[in-house]
């Protein structure tokens, strides 16, 4: 990729709050780049700095070691209003105001680009015409904001952003309270503008499965250690996804991209399809029975869907979990 | 909820009835004058008494024209209070703001007689009278935008608005414990609030306070349609915090309190009339908000001075009464209704 489309460039960048004689340091030695296009995943436990080095990309607060620089000129010497053109933010607040509808929102992302009664112009509009086609949100517009669901909400707030259109677009945890659908449909949403509207993203989210699926890349941060930086699926292939879970009792399954409970439960001998496995190794680690250390086989067959069990000479047969359950229990 | 009546409309609609309204005022009162009679009066005709002219331009103008830049004081300095506290119930009376001014009149008219200052009389005691209600006002408004930035819970900043106003009610009265009864009485009687009192110079000095105070207004609109969204969002947007929490403290302060300054603590004008503008216009934009605020503002303490005169009466009520009357009703239902979020 040419240096061109680099949007944001910091190296050796020491993040925290305070002067710099007494400093509460956060985070050190951070080295990243945010280039237009890609989508990129800021993923870590709570309190590892996140915020702070949100906060530190839109020039909220000075770092305190290091560089940082957008567009080749550093961030700190870029003024409000310079920079409000540049990065645009999507924040956890709720906004549910009852007297302005989705269009002024949205409208109100040209703030940096009007005159000072923010009147709009002919470009303006079509501007955020365009944002609002973009979100799909155009069948809600004359809806006030207080009438929305999260995920209608959630997408005209980037609507908004989008609106301000800067290169830089940074969304603050953007799925959460969100459900299933409009988890998979705003990060989609996302996935779609930074690639097809040549936009740099990141987003900070605790979503791992979602991430997986539309990230460019990844970002982890852990206390104590440098920003890993990394393509997904490499992070995955070499492990080095599990930073994210530093504790003994949990691990990022390869095969399905799930964090699983790791347990001390032995598997019988199992036979049948891959996913019958998966599942059953799953219900055997939830339902955690001693029983299950007197079964010598477990044979699963697909259709119709019977679990056959083979225990001390004995055969049972099964046709759903549940009962399967209420054997290990009795 | 899509608005039906374009707001030019409403806008005509606003200054027609102020207008009339402006008229009606200044034919009620202890002696009614009939409105034709005004109106041919005003346009170079002859009043048919002579003690009517005498009443209408003497007493009757001036009343009308400082219940107008009171309206739009109160007015203009609550939804700017409102938008920037992001507080519904914000308002230069609750929060404590004309408490502030009042501390400010008491100390300069209760100690006024150890400097031997006649205070009342003139030009020169009316600016003063100006400046120590505006810097009393100002300091109160630095502690609640320090409280504001501590609190983010509404209730809250309330209940530490009506704190600085008892606060500032004992500290005066204090001073009134140790000052002389003339200067108390002049006290007492200003801090019933009254709109009748104002000479036309003081009017003049009224009328150029509340321009000063509109001017920072005018230039943030922008600011506070992105203080809609919260201060991140708004710094995020380009807006300069620091900048627009200054103009807000300024403006604010010398138009609540000029307007104390003249006419006395007036209760709920600032904290209803926004509310009453946001659910007339049904918009958010304060590009229609605060002149349809301003307008709105000088209506409704038009109508309730034209209350106060007790039509057919000889007597009168204190024009507080009246706000109170109106505008504590209003913001009980804001409050019992809770989902502020509906019109603000």
């Amino acid at each position: 990729m040419s240096r061109r489309d680099i949007i944001l460039q910091a190296e050796g960048l020491s993040i925290g709050y305070g002067s710099k004689s007494q400093a509460a340091m956060i985070a050190e030695e951070l080295s990243f780049k945010l280039e237009k296009g890609q989508l990129t995943c800021l993923l870590g436990p709570n309190g590892v700095g996140k915020s702070t080095l949100i906060k530190t990309i839109l020039g909220q607060i000075a770092p305190l070691k290091g560089s940082i620089k957008m567009n080749g000129k550093p961030l700190l010497n870029i003024g409000y209003k310079e920079l409000s053109k540049s990065i645009a933010v999507v924040l956890t607040e709720k906004v549910r105001l009852g007297n302005l509808t989705v269009r002024d929102l949205v409208a109100l992302g040209r703030t940096p680009h009007t005159n000072w009664l923010g009147s709009l112009s002919k470009q303006d509009q079509l501007i955020i015409d365009r944002a609002i086609r973009l979100t799909h949100i155009s069948y809600i517009q004359d809806k006030v904001l207080s009438e929305l669901s999260d995920g209608q909400l959630q997408k005209a707030m980037i609507a908004r952003a989008l609106a301000q259109d800067g290169d830089l677009l940074i969304l603050d945890e953007p799925t959460a309270h969100l459900d299933l659908i409009n988890r998979f449909e705003v990060m989609q949403l996302l996935r779609n503008i930074a690639h097809e509207e040549e936009k740099a993203i990141l987003l900070v989210t605790h979503d791992l499965d979602i991430a997986i699926d539309t990230a460019d890349e990844f970002w982890l941060m852990q206390c104590g250690l440098p920003l890993v930086i990394g393509t997904p699926e490499d992070l995955i292939v070499n492990g080095q996804i599990n930073l994210l879970l530093p504790s003994e009792r949990l691990s990022f399954d390869k095969m399905t991209g799930k964090v699983l409970t790791s347990s001390d439960v032995n598997y019988p001998l199992m036979e049948g399809g891959d996913y019958l496995i998966f599942w059953m190794k799953l219900f055997l680690r939830k339902i955690h029975s001693t029983k299950v250390n007197s079964i010598s086989k477990i044979s699963i067959i697909d259709d119709p869907f019977s679990i056959y069990i083979e225990k001390q000479e004995n055969h049972f047969r099964f046709e759903t979990f549940n009962d399967f359950k209420s054997f290990l229990k009795d | 909820m899509k608005n039906s009546i374009p707001h030019r409309n409403l806008f005509l609609f606003l200054g027609l009835g102020l207008i009339i309204l402006f008229l009606i005022n200044l034919g009620v009162g202890s002696v009614f004058i009939p409105i034709a009679e005004i109106i041919s009066g005003l346009f170079g005709g002859e009043f048919s008494k002579k003690s009517w002219e005498v009443i209408i331009y003497q007493y009757r103008i001036p009343k009308a024209f400082t219940a107008v830049l009171a309206g739009i004081a109160l007015a203009v300095s609550g939804i700017q209070m409102q938008t920037f506290f992001r507080n519904p119930l914000a308002g230069p009376y609750v929060l404590g703001i004309s408490s502030g001014a009042g501390l400010g009149v008491a100390i300069l008219v209760l100690t006024g007689s150890m400097l031997g200052l006649s205070l009342f009389a003139g030009g020169v005691g009316g600016w003063a009278v100006v400046i120590a209600a505006t810097i009393g006002a100002i300091l109160v408004l630095l502690l609640m935008s320090l409280t504001a930035w501590k609190v983010k819970d509404s209730m809250t900043l309330l209940i530490v608005g009506l704190m600085f106003g008892s606060l500032a009610g004992a500290i005066v009265s204090v001073l009134a414990y140790f000052s002389d009864a003339d200067q108390l009485k002049i006290f007492t009687v200003w801090s019933m609030g009254s709109l009748g009192g104002t000479t036309i110079s003081q009017l003049k000095i009224f009328g150029l306070a509340v321009l000063i105070g509109l001017i920072p207004v005018l230039v943030f609109i922008k600011s506070y349609n992105a203080m809609l969204l919260g201060e991140a969002y708004a710094e995020s947007m380009g807006v300069n915090i620091r900048q627009l929490r200054w103009a807000m403290i300024i403006s604010t302060g010398v138009l609540a309190g000029s307007a104390t300054a003249f006419c006395g603590p007036i209760a709920f004008i600032g904290i209803a009339v926004p509310h009453m503008a946001r659910i007339i216009f049904k918009t958010a934009d304060h590009g229609v908000l605060i002149p349809a605020s301003l307008l709105l503002g000088a209506v409704v303490l038009l109508i309730c001075d034209s209350i106060s005169q007790l039509p057919g009466s000889a007597q009168s009520l204190p024009i507080n009464a009246v706000t109170s009357l109106v505008g504590a009703p209003m913001v009980i239902w804001l409050i019992l209704k809770r989902n502020f979020s509906k019109e603000f």
